[in-house]
């Protein structure tokens, strides 16, 4: 499958510090990936690489077959991390200001944007000053501005940053649509669940450099030997103590709904959970998966000297809002 | 490769934008007005609010001489004569809109105070009548003053200069009555000092007046205006003034605007859809627009007057184009260079210390452009005509005054004005590009150059 967009070797510094280093990316055609990273990872100067917003030092850039994203703007959709519009400007005509400048006639555009529009919950707001919008609302509309011209490749740095979970919704499901349109997307994230729900492949960053790039698929397939999830069929006030006393448990953690089952060193996960199931009836036990947080800890972990704590802290943000 | 189309689309929104600001529409079509109403409208209300004054003078007559000789001048027929002579005087270098100036400018002063005399003994002294001087029962229309004229200031003893008057007057006493009665009393003594000699005042007037005339300009066709040097005085200065406007205009609008898509986050959306030097063209190319549109109209509205006043003949049309071409220069470079400041910080506060050198740069040309105009073939306004930034304002001045320089120079400023345009937007692209994305702490020029090197 012909690739989408490629880095290969780009290093992008900002005076003394290195932004990028030596960064090499792949993402095929019709692929969602999602870039993901702690703040100050480098993602979004990656991205601002990837469009020809800045240049890289070294390295080469490819980006639907062309040397440059500026050969194919066109043919490109951006959603950048910082939010902007013309404040005085209507809805509608910022839309049909961004898809002319993409090539989309007038006629088209219109219609398209009032379509967008509507699958996103702005029915009414084509009229109105962008001012006049709510920042979530305006974000929406930018993402409108971002696909009125229905891009090849869509790149969206931290589309769902700020926005409320109805509106987090309205937006996967439109991605989704712009997925199975066929378009090549690469979005970045803090968020794994989100990574998860959307992508075909992880790719991580680290201080500039990739830590990590894998199948979405192969990483779900990667578990945590060392904790067991267990959700009782019946939940009773004494199944904590019940599965404490599971032989090769060391401690146990979660409520009624679910608990964690921290195993001893060395303790087989199959026998702690053939044995949790004889004491506690379960609706669902099963291992761990490897968490995103233990899976950047265990990649980068003693990597310029820093503690394990201090890229636990690091990753306070990714590991916002991520299900388990 | 630069999209035309690209440039267009970002040009068109800049451009109706700005037409359809409320800041434009007051600029270009409200000024215009404000200041027909300020010229025609303003004098005649100022005038026409001024009651008549009554203004009685006292004379402290040292010669005995001078009493029938200032009675006769504080005359309502002599004063408006001689007020009509000022002002005609004043107005005779504006050739043929000469008449109708003067007109104009007689309804615009205010009506002529009254005055009554009264002869006071010679040993009266300014601080025996001091309390007559500022009595406070006085009627709201009505002042007082007190002339002083000692004996010498009529007859002449040896070689001894002639003495001069006192004229006392308390606070109140307005200005054009103030200088209507310095005025009388002056042709009073003149026409007693020519008595004393023995000479005829009315012969003496009758020689020293002749009628106004205007300056007849012969141009190397043949074809005679009838017009003045004012114009020509004034050409230079409209012509700096026309462009100061356009450019400040212009440049500054480029800024905010540059300032205010950095600031509000729309630039990287837009960058996502345009090259930077495209974007950069743009704009440019918007604000030309704006400050061509700005441009047309008052150059319209002086064609206009011109033509009201039958004056339009004294202008070279070549001048009109001069004007758009070296303006189209000046708004290259100085455009060019605000937009880079726009690009460079990150709101409008940040920018003075970087637009402050630009501005002087723009500021003194148009400072010099009526002094060069003056002094057209001075060494100084040769230089500075070849001299970029300031060459198209000194070569506007130039070419606007009465001696034009020639072709070849116009033709030398023009080129060096394009190197400096070329120059200028070069630089800014540069700058632009980078300075779009930098947030922070605003950059000095130091930062600017390294910019540009580093793109």
């Amino acid at each position: 499958m012909d690739a989408a967009l490629a880095l290969r070797g780009v290093d992008k510094s900002f005076g003394a510090q290195r932004a990028v280093a030596g960064l090499d990316l792949v993402v095929p055609q019709g692929e969602t990936c999602g870039l993901i990273g702690p703040s100050g990872a480098g993602k979004s100067t990656t991205i601002r690489i990837l469009m020809s917003i800045l240049f890289p030092d070294a390295g080469a850039v490819e980006v639907l077959n062309q040397r440059s994203a500026l050969e194919a703007k066109d043919r490109i959709g951006y959603l950048p991390e910082e939010r902007g519009v013309y404040r005085k400007m209507r809805v509608g005509a910022f839309l049909d200001y961004l898809a002319g400048l993409k090539g989309v006639p007038p006629q088209q555009s219109q219609a398209r944007a009032r379509d967008l529009l509507s699958r996103l919950g702005l029915q009414d707001v084509e009229k109105k000053k962008c001012e006049d919008l709510s920042k979530g609302m305006l974000q929406r509309v930018q993402f409108v501005g971002c696909i009125v011209h229905q891009p090849e490749l869509l790149i969206l740095d931290e589309p769902f940053s700020g926005l409320d979970p109805v509106s987090v919704r309205l937006l996967k499901d439109v991605i989704a649509a712009e997925r199975r349109r066929g378009t090549t997307i690469l979005f970045s994230t803090h968020v794994m669940a989100q990574a998860e729900e959307l992508c075909d492949r992880i790719v991580m960053i680290h201080k500039g450099r990739k830590v990590l790039d894998e199948p979405m698929a192969k990483l779900r397939r990667q578990y945590d030997t060392s904790r067991v999830l267990f959700e009782p069929l019946a939940p009773q006030s004494g199944d904590a103590e019940a599965l404490r006393g599971t032989a090769g448990v060391a401690r146990v953690s979660g409520n009624d709904s679910e608990y964690a089952l921290h195993l001893e060193p060395g303790a087989d996960p199959v026998n702690v959970m053939r044995e949790a199931a004889g004491r506690v009836a379960p609706a669902r036990v099963e291992v761990a998966r490897l968490r995103l947080e233990d899976m950047f800890v265990g990649i980068v972990k003693g990597d310029a000297g820093e503690s394990e704590e201090a890229l636990r802290q690091h990753l306070q943000g990714l590991t916002a809002g991520e299900g388990r | 490769m630069i999209s035309v189309k690209r440039v267009g689309l970002v040009a068109r929104r800049d451009f109706l934008v700005t037409v359809s600001s409320k800041g434009f529409l007051f600029g270009v079509l409200m000024m215009p007005l404000i200041l027909v109403v300020l010229i025609t409208l303003v004098p005649k209300l100022l005038a026409s609010a001024g009651a008549q004054m009554d203004v009685q003078v006292a004379l402290i007559d040292g010669s005995g001489t001078l009493a029938d000789a200032l009675h006769a001048e504080l005359d309502p027929a002599a004063l408006a004569a001689a007020r009509g002579a000022q002002t005609r005087a004043s107005t005779e270098q504006l050739g043929a809109a000469g008449q109708q100036v003067a007109g104009a400018a007689a309804a615009a002063l205010p009506a002529m105070p009254r005055f009554q005399l009264q002869v006071l003994p010679p040993d009266a002294t300014e601080a025996g009548e001091k309390s007559w001087l500022t009595d406070e029962h006085l009627g709201k229309y009505q002042r007082r003053a007190l002339v002083e004229v000692p004996a010498a200031a009529v007859e002449r003893h040896g070689d001894v200069p002639f003495a001069t008057y006192q004229l006392y007057a308390p606070r109140n006493l307005p200005q054009d009555a103030e200088s209507t009665l310095h005025g009388a009393v002056r042709r009073a003594l003149i026409a007693a000092r020519l008595r004393a000699t023995g000479v005829d005042p009315a012969i003496v007037r009758s020689a020293t007046e002749i009628a106004p005339t205007q300056t007849t300009l012969v141009s190397a066709g043949g074809a005679n205006h009838g017009g003045g040097q004012v114009l020509n005085r004034l050409l230079p200065f409209i012509m700096g003034f026309l462009m100061f406007m356009g450019v400040m205009m212009g440049g500054q609008a480029l800024m905010m605007s540059t300032v205010e898509e950095k600031s509000s986050r729309v630039v990287e959306v837009l960058l996502a859809a345009v090259a930077p030097l495209e974007m950069m063209w743009g704009k440019l190319l918007g604000q030309l627009g704006v400050t061509m549109v700005s441009m047309g109209v008052y150059v319209a509205l002086g064609v206009l007057a011109l033509l009201q006043f039958a004056m339009f003949g004294l202008i070279d049309p070549l001048l009109i184009l001069y004007l758009f071409l070296f303006f189209l220069m000046s708004y290259l470079v100085y455009g060019a260079l605000m937009l880079t400041v726009g690009a460079a910080v990150n709101q409008i506060a940040d920018a003075q210390s970087l637009n402050g050198p630009i501005i002087i740069l723009l500021v003194l040309p148009y400072i010099l452009s009526p002094i060069i105009g003056g002094q057209p073939d001075a060494p100084f306004a040769v230089i500075a005509s070849f001299v970029p930034p300031v060459n198209a304002f000194a070569m506007m001045a130039r070419l606007a005054s009465s001696s034009p320089p020639p072709v070849w120079q116009v033709l030398l400023s023009l080129a060096a004005s394009l190197v400096a345009a070329c120059a200028a937007v070069w630089f800014a692209a540069k700058v632009f590009r980078i300075g779009l994305l930098m947030h922070g702490k605003p950059p000095g020029f130091g930062t600017l150059v390294r910019w540009a090197r580093m793109s």
